[in-house]
């Protein structure tokens, strides 16, 4: 190609710069996709429950008899290796709506920044003269651009993902729920036992003569019981929170293809803002 | 040929534990009705039917109750009844739990396909930072202005700095 230093128009380069600035433009219909999958990810509960159930044994051993203390270890190294499961399915679960919610970045598909310093750096030559090439070359790699990372493929990438996902994620979120009320009940057993013993043992030791032991016995019986009033509490949000990750996770599914209609909006908005709210009450959970 | 061993499913299990326990509270409201008859600084209650197969029966008009130690052994027949419930609910959870490798195998290999995609549209951020950095520092030299130089040429080191530092696996500094 022969070299010449014909003082190239520099139209071109900008009308395909415009064209490509706008198709970067429009990230905001991936705005409710991010934040929803955001929230979700953080599986509000759901981890500190896992390990309140895996020290059960820890609470429970002041209370058992020898008997009662062999079977509990028992219990408890099986209790372990399921923790290990439990904290694996969460993890590829977090994985996963964690990257959805990068995917659907605001900044990821932004080449704005980028595409200026290219304009900057053409503007730079006018005064020394283009050579034709290296025109070329410029149009060429925004024209590339512009086909390849686009906001509509960035669009089309998370449909696909959330499509491909959504069948497993639901039934891992199952599982989780499963998993959370088998928590749940065990510490209803838990509580029992520990709640139990004091009122059997305090109920022989309310006497004259053992009335310091009594008052011991009473005072923890008080705190134990706020305990296991906030533990029950929380088990039923962390409950709560999945049962909405699910139902949030099956309206992204049905409005991922119409993300700018009214509906698509509202559902997504209300699902991220329930999800929220349902963090906030995990933090300070009360009757 | 009908199979009669169907192995139990999580929720067979958990109907299980959930009668165990139920039981359990059973037990427990009789244990303490039948202490509360035996202490006279316990709350008076109804008196109910005999049916308590591990200890005295308390008879109605007796103020007979029951010894610390039965109470202790009826409430430790109490307690391991809630064990084996637990034990079932961890034996669901178990099952719960398993076979879902191929679930999170599932999930893993989209996670990793979109970061793919997500690596590739940074590495043609820093490829056309790197090239209107060129152009910039080639217009600087070409017109012949060193004032114009310094500053492509310090963005364009601290880009190649980045990527190098990307590609070993460290974070940029920017």
């Amino acid at each position: 190609m022969k070299a010449s230093f014909h003082p190239v128009s520099s139209v071109l380069p900008t009308v395909l710069l415009t064209a490509l600035l706008a198709g970067c433009a429009s990230t905001d219909r991936l705005r409710d996709v991010r934040e929803l999958a955001a929230e979700s990810s953080k599986l509000s509960g759901y981890t500190d429950m896992s390990v309140r159930f895996r020290d059960t044994y820890a609470r429970e051993q002041p209370y058992l008899s020898p008997a009662g203390d062999e079977r509990e270890r028992a219990l408890d190294t099986v209790r372990r290796q399921q923790y290990a499961d439990c904290v694996s399915i969460a993890k590829s679960v977090a994985l996963y709506l964690d990257t959805l919610a990068v995917l659907a970045g605001e900044q990821q598909y932004d080449l704005s920044d980028q595409v200026q310093r290219l304009s900057s750096g053409i503007k730079a030559w006018p005064d020394t003269g283009l050579v034709s090439s290296h025109v070329n070359a410029y149009a060429e790699l925004t024209a590339l651009l512009a086909r390849t990372w686009s906001a509509p493929r960035q669009e089309r990438a998370v449909q696909a993902m959330v499509h491909a996902g959504q069948a497993p994620l639901q039934q891992l979120l199952a599982a989780m729920t499963a998993l959370l009320r088998y928590y749940d009940k065990t510490n209803a057993n838990e509580k029992a036992i520990v709640l139990g013993m004091l009122q059997v043992e305090i109920a022989y030791a309310d006497t004259p003569a053992n009335r310091l032991l009594a008052a011991l016995g009473k005072a923890q019986q008080q705190s134990k019981t706020v305990e296991y009033h906030q533990a029950e509490l929380t088990y039923r949000l962390a409950e709560k929170n999945l049962a909405t990750i699910a139902q949030a996770q099956q309206a992204l599914l049905q409005y991922v293809d119409q993300l700018d209609s009214a509906p698509a909006r509202a559902a997504l908005e209300q699902a991220s803002q329930q999800l929220r709210l349902n963090r906030a009450e995990l933090h300070h959970p009360s009757d | 040929m009908t199979d009669h061993s169907t192995p139990a499913t999580a929720d067979d299990l958990e109907a299980l534990a959930d009668s165990l326990s139920a039981c359990a509270d059973e037990l427990h409201a009789r244990l303490m009705r039948a202490i509360r008859q035996t202490l006279p600084t316990a709350p008076a209650a109804p008196l109910h039917p005999a049916g308590n197969p591990a200890g005295p029966a308390p008879t109605a008009g007796i103020d007979q109750g029951i010894s610390q130690g039965a109470a202790q052994a009826l409430f430790e027949n109490e307690v391991a009844l809630r064990q084996r419930a637990n034990g079932l609910y961890l034996d669901a959870a178990m099952l719960a739990a398993g076979g879902l490798g191929g679930m999170q195998h599932q999930l893993l290999d989209l996670s990793a396909q979109a970061r793919e995609t997500i690596r590739k549209v940074d590495r043609l951020k820093d490829l056309i930072g790197i090239t209107s950095e060129l152009l910039a520092l080639g217009a600087a030299i070409a017109a012949g202005k060193p004032e114009h130089i310094a500053t492509p040429y310090t963005q364009l080191k601290s880009l190649l700095d980045d990527l190098h530092r990307q590609s070993s696996g460290q974070p940029p500094t920017a």
